[in-house]
């Protein structure tokens, strides 16, 4: 049996070898890429001519764990009734510090922004219409007329922006398409931000 | 003989006896056994045994002939009705002329329950994946992801806690995945068989709930060209399979053979009855050659396959988060229904498999033997999602396992009753995850280390097989992984002890009875252990647990097969008792974030009991008409929790009966089956899942089979029909039952030339 025991020695030398040639890679640091971290909502006053006035004031949510963990935090939306603005949507990756609304803006066929929740739906406060420089609807820049005759002083503008979708499906083009699933595709945000009218 | 009987004993004793193959413990039927003294002799049936009736009390001489084989010449002295005694016939030296050399063909060593597809089964099968050609086997059932992707299911176990041993190699890729198709292409298989038991102690850790065997064919020894060419089409899908194979010997070199192997598949979007599966495409290009020589003394085989496929997904499967997860569930459909395509989108998968073996064998003696194997695997994968920009031609996860293996073992197959192995066995991995996918890796980067030791004996005598084994292992784990900026590492250490007992009882030449109890273990694997994301098909965060420990099972399978001619019966029943069962449980918390909700999910341990019955049956009414059926029903239970686990196959039924035409005794086949498949409600449903289970479902298939012969050659012709009337249905364990109803009616024309 002694040449068992050698051939043994000999295999497991040889085995040692291969291992040795064959190990992990050290693990590299990734930044989640995809993810969206902060969404700027920026209003700017309008005249009846639909021209801007004034200075552009921001409310923002934020996630900066993205996914992970915790609650993002989301700003309360003041706006004025009776007022029409400018509405754009920012949006920015801050792991990765890359600037998304561009992204979208170039995929301008494959997204688009839909506004839902008791601003938009039922008795609205808020009208919204596309009016993406493009002439695309998309949904970066919108506007939004604030009610002048509405007796709330609070309600709720849930925004959705979904990807890869169908944009012809019947009804996508309306901003408050509640049915969007429908036109297939996926959402990548979907925020509700708390509105408050003065 | 009247010297014989003239002492005036009683003479109605019998020699009884086994013959089985010295290289493989094969029973060797027809062998021919012939008592000089009283010049009567008998013939080995099925499983070796014969026996020599009407016998007086004397010495005798048996001589036992089998074609090239060496005769056995033994004196034997009986003076009791319990001789009983197991010849081992060896193949003769390939220097005499004219004799054929067979290759060193290894048989599955186990007294478990084992079923195999091959020959005219296998050949119905062909044009499907490794899973969905499983399903024929009774006990066996899949787990799918649509209808591309599926994984073989044993008795309610898949995944990691089932073996795949390609060409003797136990397959390493990304197991662990429920959408993580095995990477393997069955038309390298000659015979794919699988054993019911847990077989750990031969094979290694996670063979729990079983083990799947996919073999080639031995070998050619000598000069003998054989080509066989495959075409499959498929209506569903527009499926286009082809697989060419040729293999042949050299009469120069004597023993030295060579087979290759090649197959390419082409499907587009898979039709429900309804509406197309937008993005269900497939893909796939495989390659497999082998290089072997073998002498009487010596086997050397060197062996390579190449797996690589491109898998679609289901585009509305993957969900942004739970809103839209639970708009598609309540739709019952996808939203959206391109139309036919071959195009593949994102998301998709593609996947790459490389294995290379080399395996030896060498006869120390008549009765011992050595063998070395070494394989070498390298695996990966790039999952796609649909993502922005750039991003969108970068895999979200990237991953590249490499694996050796190494065995070393030495069969013993000893002149009496005993034969069995002792071996070493080495399992050396390293998994990267490739940079750039701009996600944080699913899973960490790890280099495992597994090194197994163990031994098997086996007692066969007459009717009786007995066999026990057991082994010892040792695993170290080291993983290390970015989250962030963090450096996250951990070194984990499992070591585990198992064996089995198992026999095989002829009770009489038409039934036969088995049991095997063996233990099992796996560790947890590393998703398991370290999983941290979000999981796109089900809008869930999975979180793994560091602390699990490793699984530890108990499983008994009984099986009891009737063979009386025109009737044909197998029973298996089985019990398998786990501890620290590890499972992915809702925790009831959401996580919310910029994009919407999800579900949380983490891994826990919980005790669990399976156990079940499969049954398959065909009974010969006439030399035309036949019938058969099979099934399958298996109960899976958390103890501790007293609830059941997901994704449990529901109790199934396939029945059919089958027409021939012109007689069977020209042994052409021409053959008409309709079958008919019965799939009950899954009732016992976990506490908590996305949607309840589907309802029952029944399905109808008609196949012909029919082989002409042209000249020295032989064509095969299959017309085979899949859900003859469009059903409607959904399958509970296809994870895409959330999503999508299966597959509507395929219709397929199957071709096989060999010459």
């Amino acid at each position: 049996m002694k040449y068992f025991k050698n051939f043994y020695v000999l295999s497991a030398i040889l085995f040692a070898m291969t291992l040795v040639s064959c190990e992990s890679e050290d693990p590299v640091m990734e930044n989640d890429e995809e993810v969206i971290t902060d969404v700027t909502l920026r209003f700017t006053e309008l005249d009846n001519s639909g021209a801007t006035i004034g200075d552009p004031f921001e409310f923002v949510a934020s996630d900066p764990q993205g996914i992970e963990l915790g609650s993002p935090t989301i700003e309360t939306v003041n706006l004025t009734k009776g007022k029409s603005y400018r509405m754009e949507i920012l949006l920015y990756n801050s792991i990765a510090d890359e600037d998304i609304t561009e992204e979208v803006q170039e995929e301008s066929d494959e997204h688009q922004f839909y506004f839902l929740g008791s601003a938009f739906i039922g008795s609205p406060v808020l009208t919204y219409t596309y009016d993406d420089p493009s002439g695309e609807l998309i949904g970066l820049r919108g506007n939004v007329v604030v009610s002048q005759s509405t007796g709330l002083n609070n309600a709720n503008m849930r925004i959705i922006l979904r990807h890869d979708l169908d944009k012809s499906f019947p009804g996508a083009d309306n901003p408050n398409f509640q049915n969007f699933v429908a036109a297939g595709g996926e959402t990548d945000l979907d925020i509700t931000f708390p509105l408050v009218l003065n | 003989m009247g010297a014989i009987s003239a002492f005036g004993q009683k003479c109605d004793f019998s020699i009884r006896g086994k013959i089985l193959h010295q290289e493989n413990n094969d029973p060797i039927v027809g062998a021919y056994i012939w008592v000089v003294e009283s010049a009567t002799g008998a013939v080995s049936n099925e499983n070796g045994n014969f026996e020599v009736k009407n016998l007086c009390a004397g010495n005798y001489t048996l001589t036992i002939q089998y074609l090239g084989h060496k005769e056995i010449k033994d004196s034997i002295s009986l003076n009791s009705n319990n001789f009983n005694k197991t010849y081992r016939l060896e193949e003769e030296s390939m220097e005499l002329g004219g004799v054929e050399i067979h290759g060193h063909k290894l048989a599955v060593q186990t007294t478990t329950s084992v079923s195999a597809l091959y020959g005219e089964a296998l050949l119905e099968a062909r044009g499907e994946s490794l899973g969905e050609s499983l399903k024929r086997i009774s006990g066996v059932t899949t787990f799918s992801t649509g209808n591309s992707i599926s994984k073989p299911v044993i008795h309610g176990m898949h995944s990691n806690r089932i073996m795949i041993l390609n060409n003797g190699i136990r397959l390493e890729g990304q197991q662990w995945g429920a959408e993580h198709a095995p990477e393997i292409d069955p038309f390298v298989a000659d015979e794919i068989t699988v054993i019911k038991g847990a077989e750990t102690v031969r094979y290694g850790p996670e063979a729990m709930g079983g083990v799947i065997l996919v073999n080639p064919a031995p070998l050619p020894t000598k000069k003998d060209p054989k080509t066989n060419l495959y075409l499959t089409g498929g209506t569903n899908g527009r499926m286009g399979n082809i697989s060419v194979s040729h293999a042949n010997g050299s009469n120069k070199i004597k023993g030295l053979g060579y087979q290759v192997q090649a197959s390419a598949k082409r499907a587009g979007n898979i039709q429900s009855p309804d509406y197309y599966q937008g993005n269900t495409g497939l893909s796939e290009l495989n390659f497999s050659g082998s290089l072997g020589y073998s002498s009487s003394k010596l086997g050397i085989e060197g062996y390579y396959s190449y797996f690589n496929t491109t898998l679609g997904i289901l585009r509305d499967s993957h969900t942004g988060n739970l809103d839209d997860l639970i708009s598609i569930i309540e739709n019952g459909r996808p939203f959206s229904d391109p139309g036919f395509t071959y195009d593949i989108v994102n998301p998709k998968q593609v996947v790459s498999h490389h294995l290379g073996k080399v395996k030896s064998h060498y006869h120390l003696s008549d009765t011992w033997k050595l063998n070395f194997q070494y394989g070498f695997q390298a695996n990966n994968r790039q999952e796609f999602d649909k993502r922005r920009g750039d991003l969108n031609d970068r895999a979200s996860l990237d991953l590249q396992l490499f694996t050796n293996t190494l065995d070393l073992y030495l069969d013993h197959n000893l002149k009496n009753e005993w034969s069995g192995s002792f071996g070493i066995n080495a399992i050396q991995q390293a998994n990267s995850n490739i940079p750039g996918t701009g996600v944080t890796p699913l899973i960490p980067n790890y280099d495992m280390l597994n090194l197994g030791l163990y031994a098997i004996e086996k007692y066969s005598k007459g009717p009786l097989e007995i066999e026990g084994g057991f082994r010892y292992d040792t695993r170290s784990v080291n993983t290390a992984r970015f989250v962030g900026s963090e450096l996250q590492e951990a070194d984990l250490r499992y070591n585990n002890f198992s064996a089995f007992i198992g026999g095989l009882y002829q009770i009489n030449p038409k039934i036969t009875f088995n049991s095997n109890l063996g233990t099992a273990w796996r560790p947890p694997n590393v998703n398991e252990l370290f999983s941290e994301g979000l999981h796109h098909g089900a809008a869930a965060v999975e979180i793994g647990d560091a602390d699990l420990n490793s699984e530890n099972s108990v499983k008994w399978v009984n099986e009891l097969e009737y063979d009386g001619g025109r009737t044909h019966l197998e029973i298996t029943a089985y019990a398998n008792h786990i501890s620290d069962y590890i499972y992915l449980s809702p925790t009831g918390e959401t996580y919310v974030s910029l994009r919407g909700t999800f579900n949380v999910y983490e891994y826990l341990q919980a005790n669990a009991f399976f156990y079940g019955f499969d049954f398959s049956g065909s009974y010969v009414f006439t030399e035309r008409i036949s019938a058969y059926a099979k099934g399958s029903i298996i109960r899976a239970k958390n103890t501790e929790e007293d609830n059941y686990f997901p994704f449990i196959p529901s109790d199934r039924m396939d029945w059919g009966l089958a027409y021939q035409f012109g007689s069977l005794s020209n042994s052409k086949t021409n053959k008409l089956t309709i079958s008919n498949l019965l799939v009950a409600r899954q009732k016992r449903e976990p506490d908590f899942d996305l949607a309840p289970a589907p309802p029952a479902y029944a399905i109808f298939n008609i196949a012909y089979q029919k082989q002409i012969a042209i000249g020295e050659d032989k064509l095969n012709l299959g017309i085979q029909v899949q859900n003859l009337f469009n059903a409607s249905y959904k399958e509970y364990m296809n994870r895409f039952r959330y999503f999508t109803d299966d597959m509507g009616r395929n219709i397929l024309l199957k071709i096989n030339y060999q010459f």
